[in-house]
């Protein structure tokens, strides 16, 4: 099913079997896009939400120069852009990273869905509060973090994200990102980031190599990024942690 | 619970810069990270060294007689 990886092991949260199958009905279209596509323009009039079943996307603002600045990225299981559905427009483009599979809800599929089965206002809603509390781990990286913290923390989350979608086991997991992505997520330079990832791997911290993260030292990764998983309201956030 | 202010404050301990491929990266202090040109780096030292000369003599005016 294309919503199998939605509100998956969410605290409280995940849907039942039969909001499942009322979710997966209301999808009106399956697109594949290619890799850095624009999805969604900011100020565009929206009738419609986009889950992402499979692959990478992301949110930016373009400064005045045309400059991008990443301020969020998703990944499988999220519904990029639900907060379309009460706001009518997007204050910021949506993009893809890499190839990607995305399903297409319609707003008044949506009203519908919550007429019928009002818990399910809730389950969206907390959706986009994950988002939001995502927004704030962000905020914290890129405004108190240095660099060494900022792609550890980035890394763990989103370790911890992919162990929720299912796509990865706690410590390895496929990251189809370039080092210059990580650069615009974290705020550096190619050099740095370089660099980190060296001093990473040298450590014996973490390897990202052939688009394969692969967390050696998770006590070490997460203490470097400063990372507690409580704001992505896992199931159980033992997994992505270090052994008690 | 009275949550008190905590805007940045000036940092004590200084940062770190290296080179790297050809470029000045600088580390710290706290959340900062920076990577500048060889010459943009040289004229930041320089920039940098004038003013905290120029703070020294600040903070020496401002003590008590």
């Amino acid at each position: 099913m294309f919503t199998d990886r939605f509100l998956r092991y969410k605290r409280g949260m995940s849907l039942d079997g039969n909001e499942r199958r009322r979710l997966e009905a209301a999808i009106d279209e399956v697109r594949n896009l290619d890799a850095r596509k624009i999805v969604i323009r900011s100020r565009t009039q929206l009738h419609e939400s986009t889950l992402l079943v499979d692959g990478f996307m992301s949110r930016y603002i373009d400064d005045r120069n045309g400059l991008r600045q990443l301020v969020a990225i998703h990944v499988p299981g999220d519904f990029v852009d639900l907060h379309a559905y009460p706001l009518q427009t997007l204050d910021h483009d949506v993009a893809t990273m890499t190839a990607a599979t995305i399903a297409i809800v319609r707003h008044e599929e949506l009203d519908t869905i919550i007429a019928e089965q009002p818990q399910m206002a809730r389950k969206l809603w907390f959706s986009t509060l994950i988002d939001a509390a995502i927004h704030r781990a962000w905020l914290f990286r890129l405004g108190r973090l240095d660099a060494m913290g900022r792609i550890a923390h980035f890394l763990c989350e989103t370790n911890a994200r992919l162990f929720s979608a299912g796509l990865s086991d706690g410590r390895r997991f496929a990251l189809p990102l370039t080092q210059t992505d990580i650069a615009e997520i974290c705020g550096l330079t190619n050099v740095h980031v370089n660099r980190i990832m060296r001093q990473l791997r040298e450590a014996k911290i973490c390897v990202f190599r052939s688009s394969l993260v692969e967390i050696l030292n998770i006590e070490q990764l997460t203490k470097l990024g400063q990372f507690d998983p409580d704001y992505l309201y896992l199931e159980d956030p033992d997994p992505v942690l270090p052994p008690h | 619970m009275i949550q008190a202010p905590n805007p940045p404050q000036p940092h004590e301990v200084p940062g770190i810069a290296s080179a790297e491929d050809g470029v000045v990266i600088l580390d710290g202090p706290n959340g900062i990270a920076v990577t500048m040109t060889a010459e943009a780096a040289a004229k930041t030292g320089e920039s940098l060294m004038e003013a905290a000369d120029v703070a020294k003599k600040q903070r020496c005016f401002d003590r008590p007689p």
